[in-house]
């Protein structure tokens, strides 16, 4: 503990508005816990900028080698240049947190957290953000202490709430004892308080139960604003005004939409930022909380064979694809208002395109990889209309079941021209990347549902089978694909032989499955956010210049779209999506790897 | 129409073969290109047109492409060639339509090799229609024998397929009735001629093709091929000789060896074969090195830090100790099929696939190494051990070996190669006998990644936790590339996994033995595989000096027991070049 005390006392020396950020040290966290693994690593609540922590399990920092050595564990003394950085970059300070850690460290047994879920009954909290948090109180990664609080407008008592939220909680399928228990005991800790989303008074009322549920205790408020956008700033206003931690941090967690465009997005962030800092704003994109996005940056820094071809020299193109099997099936409302583009490519495709381009960040730090995507998207000129393709899904009828149009949808009009596949090819222009087309494509209504980054590898140069066979082996090059959603795997491509006496090449997968190799069930990526979000990590979250950046790329091209009521090309329900995407990967050469036949 | 052929190249000192193809004197070599573009498609264009065309078959290149394009299927010769080939084969085919005859004679037929593996990879190629419509098996040893107690004696050894069991009974029978005996003395240039008349009358007066393959001890190499060459030699056909090793125990009798076979042979009649070379990940190794992007920017000192090539087996001698003792594993393992797969594995890319360009890189590379240093070197000998109450007989157990010989059963040692792509960078050999695991494989070790994040951040030594490329060549031949991870789940721990391909989940099919496919290219005049003079010589130029200095100081082997993972000597010798060996570690 002394070791705590220390540290958050250097940093606070420091730089006194982040004092909370400092309190673990890696080396620290790492050294305790293997002694009290259990207690300390899920108090250090304010260490928000430790951004590899350790999470919930004695071993999570463990290396595992093949050549039998023990893993040193050194503690690191890396924390000063990362608390520079920080200054740098976000010199506007929370006055919550301000107060907060130089206590909060010093006690942790009495602080606490609340967590409040605005908009309570809708469906987001129902099935992700509910069973998150339970998956995180199960898996023993919450603090002791903790209240979770349901806030909307519909009236329910506690009661009624733990019996909608009991409904779609479930224990994890590789770990099933004491599930009955543990739900019991997590229903225990959960509220509700019934309120308008813009009524300062009724959020003084909800202040009023979370300081009872305190008990005196340093209190931190976490409020998931699980809402719609046309009522962010209101709940932002009265949580901030009326419901504040009076001495922890209080920190908001917002879900996209952020706005429809630029001026939108704009105007948005001025307004949070009226009541919250920079740093109490978090941004969540839940593709970026997915087990292999995360694993992207492992791969790319932690091995050596694959940073030496990342870079336009080897590079062919990069695909980001994301598709479902399902349409707006009666739910169109929201989604007619944005679209495909502004739903998943101006977010999740291009955080994840972000992610795989940016250069090495000077640490693992939340700044340092934030201020790193930031290059990416600033080096991107705007999407350009002739470099999108643009779909709706039509009805189709097949083996007998018919399958409705995006049209026929009752909640979408009649006459809508909202795209519900988009195919675009972006380029980057810096040095490692200049003229590789990085194409995007996203689409409902699709055959399949599948989340993933391909990778498409340059020719072999003068490929001595090549000359010899006349065989075109330009088409079969070395693909790295990386599978999120669903069945994530990784595999690389390779040319080989076919095994026998003849001398036959044959595409061949160095493969790595995650079922086949690890049991474990993969956590859902909102308990990672919820998490980091609890602990102040905010690598996975976007950042306001970030959000800015990624608009502008996007701005343009949407506003072309719309002011030129350009049709989108049909498609039926359930097919491969508009044939126009392969027109748009041929004019640069390039072929989708998802439509491939031996895919 | 051999004499056409062969006019332009003909070899001024009277040959003993009358072949033509005896002109193709290695000198002079690129001048019979000229005029045939291949040595080995002249070869071909001897044959009846149905084989040719099943060897271009074998050499189809298919390709599945991902991306949905139906590839084109061409055949392995260049474009050239191929359409030289072609035209040859016109040309001679109606001279000698269908009538070209290939007669294969197993010298040494009643031996433990030509029993367990030449009849059987012959018959396989039998079985899968490799052979040409007309061909013979002759075996030929001092043993007495008729023709029908040989076919008793290899029938007992050949198999069929797994995957392919159909009329198993019906194609043994025919096979076995191609196959003939005759004894005789390996030195006795008469017996030879009656072998010879042997052949001819199978021949019957075909356009002959003939390839004696010599399962044989060393020391009568030289009479047998003296006796073949001059009295069974094909007249109206090519004339090869596949010989094993041991291709002499030193540089001065390797070249003596190689003198005296030259008397009698040219050079590309000389198959000096390596079965570890038809391996088939040691045949994959250059298609993933050269057909794909990702491993050839990797492919130097930049980014390797070792190399690892690695045999054991896990039996001794067991009583045949005789002839490995004169050789010890040095010799019988490291100094041929060792340094030949690293040759393969370091050689520049040469300018085509075709034999001779291969070669010639491979020996670029023998010639950038210096003679192995006895400081490089350990050497090791089992001794007896007893586990779980059984007892197994030490090295000198064994009644065929002498009670106080010093024979290395184990070897480790480091090789260097001073050129640019791979100065500094240590490829390490192991090979033993009586170890504790059967296999073969190659171990790519890749450097550390610079700046690691990861580890700037954990403190932990991810130094050691290096991405790795294995190639499993025996047993259940896999390619796996070890990579860093991160573990599913809430925290950032990571792990090494595989990326993986095992051969037996993807590929259904029995993968050939490695007799099969060399047998099979010594048919085809196909030379990749074979060992050429000069590589030979630059081999034993590396081993000789440590040999000699082992011998001459006798220096004793570090002992280990039967069973074990070897002296722990190679570990020390890895750490002296800071190299940990990949196969002896936990997860392996």
């Amino acid at each position: 503990m002394a070791a705590a005390l220390s540290s958050s006392n250097h940093c606070c020396s420091k730089s006194p508005a982040y004092s909370s950020s400092s309190s673990s040290s890696i080396g620290f966290n790492q050294s305790l816990k293997n002694v009290q693994f259990s207690v300390i690593s899920r108090k250090k609540l304010g260490s928000k900028n430790v951004s590899l922590q350790s999470k919930c399990t004695p071993l999570s920092n463990a290396i595992l080698m093949q050549d039998g050595a023990l893993p040193t564990k050194v503690p690191t003394t890396s924390e000063t240049p990362l608390k520079k950085s920080k200054e740098v970059l976000s010199p506007i300070t929370s006055p919550e947190e301000n107060k907060a850690p130089i206590i909060s460290d010093v006690n942790n047994s009495k602080s606490t957290v609340s967590i409040t879920v605005v908009g309570a009954s809708g469906d987001l909290a129902k099935k992700k953000i509910f069973p998150a948090l339970f998956a995180l109180y199960y898996e023993d990664c919450l603090p002791e202490h903790f209240t979770i609080f349901g806030y909307a407008r519909s009236k329910m008592s506690d009661a009624e709430l733990r019996d909608m939220v009991s409904r779609t909680l479930t224990c994890r399928i590789d770990k099933r004892e004491n599930c009955g228990e543990k739900m019991e005991q997590f229903l225990q800790r959960c509220f509700y308080h019934s309120g308008q989303y813009d009524s300062e008074d009724n959020f003084t009322e909800l202040n009023k139960k979370l300081k009872e549920h305190e008990g005196g205790r340093i209190a931190n408020r976490l409020f998931y604003l699980s809402i719609p956008p046309n009522i962010f700033v209101a709940a932002v206003k009265c949580a901030s005004r009326s419901a504040s931690a009076s001495n922890g941090w209080t920190r908001v967690i917002v879900e996209k939409p952020f706005g429809r465009d630029s001026e939108s997005s704009a105007a948005l962030t001025t307004s949070l930022k009226q009541y919250l800092e920079e740093d109490q704003i978090f941004r969540i994109d839940h593709y970026l909380g997915k087990e292999l996005v995360e694993n992207l940056s492992v791969l790319r820094f932690s091995n050596l064979i694959f940073e030496p071809l990342w870079s336009r020299q080897y590079i062919r193109n990069v695909q980001l694809i994301f598709s479902e099997d399902f349409g707006t099936e009666g739910r169109g409302g929201y989604f007619d208002h944005y679209g495909i583009i502004r739903d998943i490519m101006q977010n999740h495709l291009l955080q994840i395109l972000a992610l795989f381009a940016m250069e090495t960040p000077v640490s693992l730090d939340a700044e340092d990889i934030r201020n790193e995507k930031v290059k990416v998207l600033r080096s991107m000129k705007p999407i350009r209309a002739d470099d999108v393709v643009i779909g709706q899904y039509k009805s189709d009828t097949r083996g007998g079941v018919s399958y409705p149009g995006y049209t026929d949808d009752t909640t979408v009009p009649k006459n809508s021209l909202t795209p519900t596949f988009a195919a675009a090819a972006l380029f980057i222009d810096n040095a490692r990347w200049d003229g590789v087309p990085f194409l995007m494509k996203a689409g409902k209504a699709l055959h399949n549902k599948t989340a993933e980054i391909r990778v498409q590898f340059r020719h072999v140069p003068g490929n001595l089978y090549n000359r010899n066979f006349g065989t075109d082996l330009d088409r079969a090059t070395n693909e790295l694909v990386i599978r999120v959603q669903p069945d994530e795997a990784i595999y690389l491509k390779i040319n080989n032989k076919v095994p026998g006496l003849g001398m036959r090449l044959d595409r061949s997968n160095l493969n790595l499955l995650y079922k086949a190799r690890y049991s474990k069930e993969i956590p859902d990526a909102y308990e990672r956010l919820l998490l980091d979000a609890v602990e102040g990590e905010r690598r996975l979250f976007i950042r306001s210049d970030e959000l800015d950046a990624a608009w502008k790329l996007f701005t343009p091209v949407l506003k072309e779209l719309e002011e030129n009521k350009i049709i989108p090309e049909y498609y039926p329900y359930g097919s491969r999506g508009p044939v126009g995407a392969h027109y748009l990967a041929a004019r640069y050469n390039v072929k989708w790897g998802d439509l491939g036949v031996d895919e | 129409m051999a004499k056409l052929l062969s006019n332009p190249c003909r070899n001024s000192s009277p040959a003993t073969f009358s072949s033509y193809h005896n002109d193709n004197n290695y000198k002079n070599l690129c001048c019979s290109r000229k005029i045939n573009a291949l040595p080995s498609i002249t070869h071909f264009s001897k044959w009846a047109p149905r084989i040719l065309a099943r060897i271009q078959t074998r050499r189809r290149f298919e390709l599945r492409s991902s991306n949905g394009y139906p590839l084109n299927a061409v055949s392995l010769q260049d474009e050239g060639s191929a359409a030289n080939s072609q035209t040859e084969e016109t040309q001679l085919s109606d001279s000698g339509k269908g009538d070209s005859t290939l007669s294969i004679t197993v010298v040494g037929a009643s031996g433990d090799l030509a029993k367990k593996k030449i009849f059987p990879a012959l018959f396989a190629l039998y079985y899968e229609d490799w052979l040409p419509e007309n061909f013979v098996v002759f075996g030929y040893s001092r043993t007495k024998m008729n023709d029908e107690e040989l076919r008793n004696m290899i029938s007992g050894t050949l198999t069929c397929r797994i995957d392919r069991r159909a009329n198993c009974d019906e194609k043994m029978s025919e096979f076995l009735k191609r196959c003939f005996y005759q004894s005789g003395q390996y030195n006795s240039e008469e017996h030879f001629s009656e072998l010879d008349c042997k052949i001819k009358e199978k021949e019957g007066g075909r356009p002959s093709n003939r390839l004696f393959y010599l399962s044989i001890p060393p020391n009568i190499f030289v009479d047998v091929v003296r006796c073949a060459s001059t009295q069974a030699s094909s007249t109206s056909g090519w004339t090869r000789v596949i010989v094993e090793k041991p291709f002499g125990r030193d540089s001065k009798s390797s070249n003596e060896l190689t003198r005296c076979l030259k008397k009698y042979l040219t050079e590309d009649q000389i198959f000096r074969i390596d079965h570890y070379l038809g391996k088939e990940l040691v045949e994959n190794l250059s298609v993933l090195r050269f057909s794909n992007l990702v491993f050839e920017p990797l492919w130097s000192r930049n980014y390797i830090r070792n190399v690892q090539f690695i045999f054991s087996e896990d039996f001794g001698t067991e009583g045949r100790g005789g002839y490995f003792d004169n050789y010890g594993i040095i010799r019988d393992i490291m100094q041929n099929h060792l340094l030949q797969i690293l040759t393969l594995f370091a050689m520049e890319t040469p300018v085509s696939l075709d034999a001779e360009d291969i070669r010639n890189e491979k020996v670029k590379v023998l010639r950038s190494m210096k003679p192995l240093q006895l400081e490089d070197v350990i050497v090791g000998q089992y001794k007896g051990h007893n586990k779980g109450g059984k007892s197994y007989q030490g090295y000198t157990d064994d009644p065929t070996v002498p009670k106080n010989s010093v024979t290395p059963t184990f070897a480790a040692a480091a090789l260097f190669i001073n050129n640019a792509r791979w100065d500094g960078v240590p490829f390490l050999m192991k090979a033993g006998k009586a170890l504790h695991t059967k296999r073969a494989e190659i171990r790519v070790q890749f450097r550390h990644v610079p700046g690691n994040l990861y580890k700037r951040n954990f403190g932990t030594d991810l130094d050691k936790a290096t991405n790795e490329l294995v190639l499993r060549v025996q047993p259940d031949e896999a390619v796996y590339l070890k990579i860093n991870n991160k573990v599913p789940g809430l925290g950032m721990r990571l792990d090494r996994s595989d990326l993986n391909l095992l051969y037996k989940t993807r590929y259904t099919r029995e993968i050939p033995d490695a007799y099969e496919r060399l047998l099979l290219d010594a048919i085809e005049g196909e030379r990749r595989l074979f060992i050429r003079s000069d590589e030979l010589d630059a081999a034993w130029s590396l081993f000789t000096p440590l040999l000699k200095e082992l011998e001459d100081r006798k220096i004793a082997p570090e002992l280990y027991p039967y069973g074990s993972r070897g002296p722990v000597g190679a570990h020390y010798l890895a750490a002296k070049h800071n190299v940990r060996w990949g196969d002896l570690a936990g997860e392996d």
